[in-house]
């Protein structure tokens, strides 16, 4: 496709991940915002349209947050596509550029849970037909982690192992929400069950944050990261004819579509940040990304085939289990991350061979669908 | 979960204190599930879809599911969820001839994929209740 642009990452930032009542959702955006402009060395001037992946707003939240930072006048968008939403923005910001729309876009994701959910799992929808039958997120989670079971034979203690992986990850990740212990299989099966066979320590934490990124047509600077394709793809029907997981077709979907463009494979990614928000999430994922076959998703963190210092480490950052799920800066965060493992600046994080990497967020949460949207991204070094 | 939500904070609904929001669940009468089935290709919808969203047909026939069916899949949930109590048992069932549902175990316990249940009826809030056959 020779008349699309190249596009390239000139910049990402972040804030840290965790609860942070006393601050405005604002001054999140803010900090991610400041650190992805000047990472991009780009001036407000150069903003050509704003793209920005939040759930639960509060409604005017970009606009709000640009209040700040002088950039105004330009097209502001906000994304919704459940946790998918920063990485829809993401992938349309780089469309855009693909196609000649504009030549800088700023991307960024924000979310503040903590003002809107005072403890426990997120309060399910009362207009949507699984949340008023009282089906929390982590229950629809759990039908599919029981399915697995018993359709493949697998152990509870394989799930397990993701958890272990990633919040292990995590104690390397001074921005995320959970880094201060790396629990034993042990911890995380004997914590407290959340919905059968997920207990605690295998659901994410409720999380306010922002991560940014700028997207744009490449100037030849030092750090800059080429996006070689990224695809969104949303869900069809879910119902009694479906052979899939619940999720699994849009990621696979996605994927694919990434593959097709790009003549790559799974096989020939170096590192990914993928969506666990619960553990089962990463299994389901990572086969759909076409790492393995359906039902051998399960022994990839128990063989160290996805350790961080295994052939093909999978959230290095810790993941959603550990740096917390801001639901719409989620995908921004992870872009982030990626960016920071293809420079080599993930500093303890940093994994051995990071040439290509590769991103994945899965929204779900709508029933009788497959889920929301899954956005794949593939990047390498410039 | 905080079952005092502010009814300001999100739609959640009568049952958690907020406001009225139409019930978007499927309707169960005695001990059926009341939906469409499509005259022109056989889908069956519950609740009823304005139009066939496999073939597009117009032709939606009103058409009742159950009362037997299969579990896809359960889990038991150990949170309070709304009106809902820890332990539950909830589970996608695929109803003989009918669509995929979730319903409410009427005992609390996980049961087998493949497992064969049959609807009770509605629960005193309207939800779905399924026993094992």
């Amino acid at each position: 496709m020779s008349n699309r642009n190249e596009v390239v990452i000139r910049g990402v930032g972040s804030s840290s991940y965790g609860r942070f009542p006393d601050r405005r959702v604002e001054s999140l955006a803010w900090e991610a915002i400041l650190e992805a402009m000047q990472d991009a060395g780009a001036d407000a001037g150069e903003i050509e349209a704003v793209f920005v992946g939040s759930v639960f707003g509060p409604p005017g939240v970009a606009t709000r947050t640009l209040r700040g930072i002088g950039i105004g006048g330009v097209p502001v968008l906000t994304i919704e596509a459940a946790c998918a939403s920063g990485t829809a923005a993401f992938h349309e910001a780089c469309e855009a550029v693909a196609l000649g729309r504009y030549s800088n876009v700023l991307v960024f994701g924000v979310e503040h849970l903590s003002s809107l959910f005072t403890s426990g799992a997120i309060v399910p929808e009362a207009s949507d037909g699984e949340g008023r039958a009282g089906l929390p997120l982590p229950g629809l989670y759990a039908l599919q982690a029981q399915r697995y079971l018993d359709q493949f034979g697998a152990r509870p203690e394989q799930f397990a192992e993701v958890a272990v992986k990633n919040k292990r990850n995590g104690t390397r990740n001074p921005r995320a929400q959970l880094k201060g212990h790396a629990p034993t299989l042990d911890e995380v099966m004997s914590a407290r069950m959340i919905a059968e066979p997920l207990t605690f320590l295998q659901c994410c934490p409720v999380s306010d944050g922002a991560a940014a990124i700028v997207v744009g047509r490449p100037r030849g600077a030092k750090g800059e990261v080429k996006v070689l394709a990224s695809a969104l793809a949303s869900g069809g029907l879910w119902d009694h004819r479906s052979t899939d997981f619940w999720g699994e077709a849009p990621v696979r979907r996605a994927a694919q579509a990434v593959y097709a463009k790009t003549g790559l494979k799974a096989s020939d990614v170096d590192v990914f940040e993928v969506h666990d928000s619960f553990t089962i999430g990463e299994i389901l994922t990572l086969e759909s990304l076409g790492l393995c076959e359906v039902g051998e998703g399960a022994a990839l963190a128990p063989s160290g085939h996805t350790q961080f210092d295994g052939p093909q480490p999978v959230n290095p950052s810790g993941g959603l289990l550990s740096r917390g799920h801001p639901l719409g800066a989620t995908g921004t965060a992870q872009v982030a991350e990626i960016v920071w493992q293809l420079r080599g600046t993930a500093g303890e994080r940093q994994v051995k061979k990071a040439t290509l990497g590769m991103v994945e967020t899965m929204g779900g949460g709508a029933a009788g669908m497959e889920g929301n949207a899954s956005v794949v991204g593939l990047m390498t070094l410039r | 979960m905080s079952t005092g939500a502010s009814p300001n904070k999100r739609r959640a609904g009568e049952a958690m204190g907020g406001g009225f929001v139409a019930d978007p669940r499927p309707q169960v009468q005695a001990d059926q599930v009341l939906g469409v089935r499509c005259a022109a290709c056989g889908y069956p919808s519950a609740p009823a879809a304005p139009w066939c969203p496999v073939c597009q047909s117009r032709e939606q026939k009103p058409a009742s599911f159950g009362p037997g069916g299969t579990v896809w899949s359960s889990t038991l949930v150990q949170i309070p969820v709304g009106r809902w109590k820890p332990p539950y048992a909830i589970a996608y069932v695929d109803l003989d001839e009918g669509p995929r549902v979730l319903a409410h175990l009427a005992s609390p316990a996980i049961v087998k994929a493949g497992t064969r249940v049959r609807i009770v009826g509605a629960d005193e809030g309207g939800d779905l209740l399924v026993r094992v056959a």
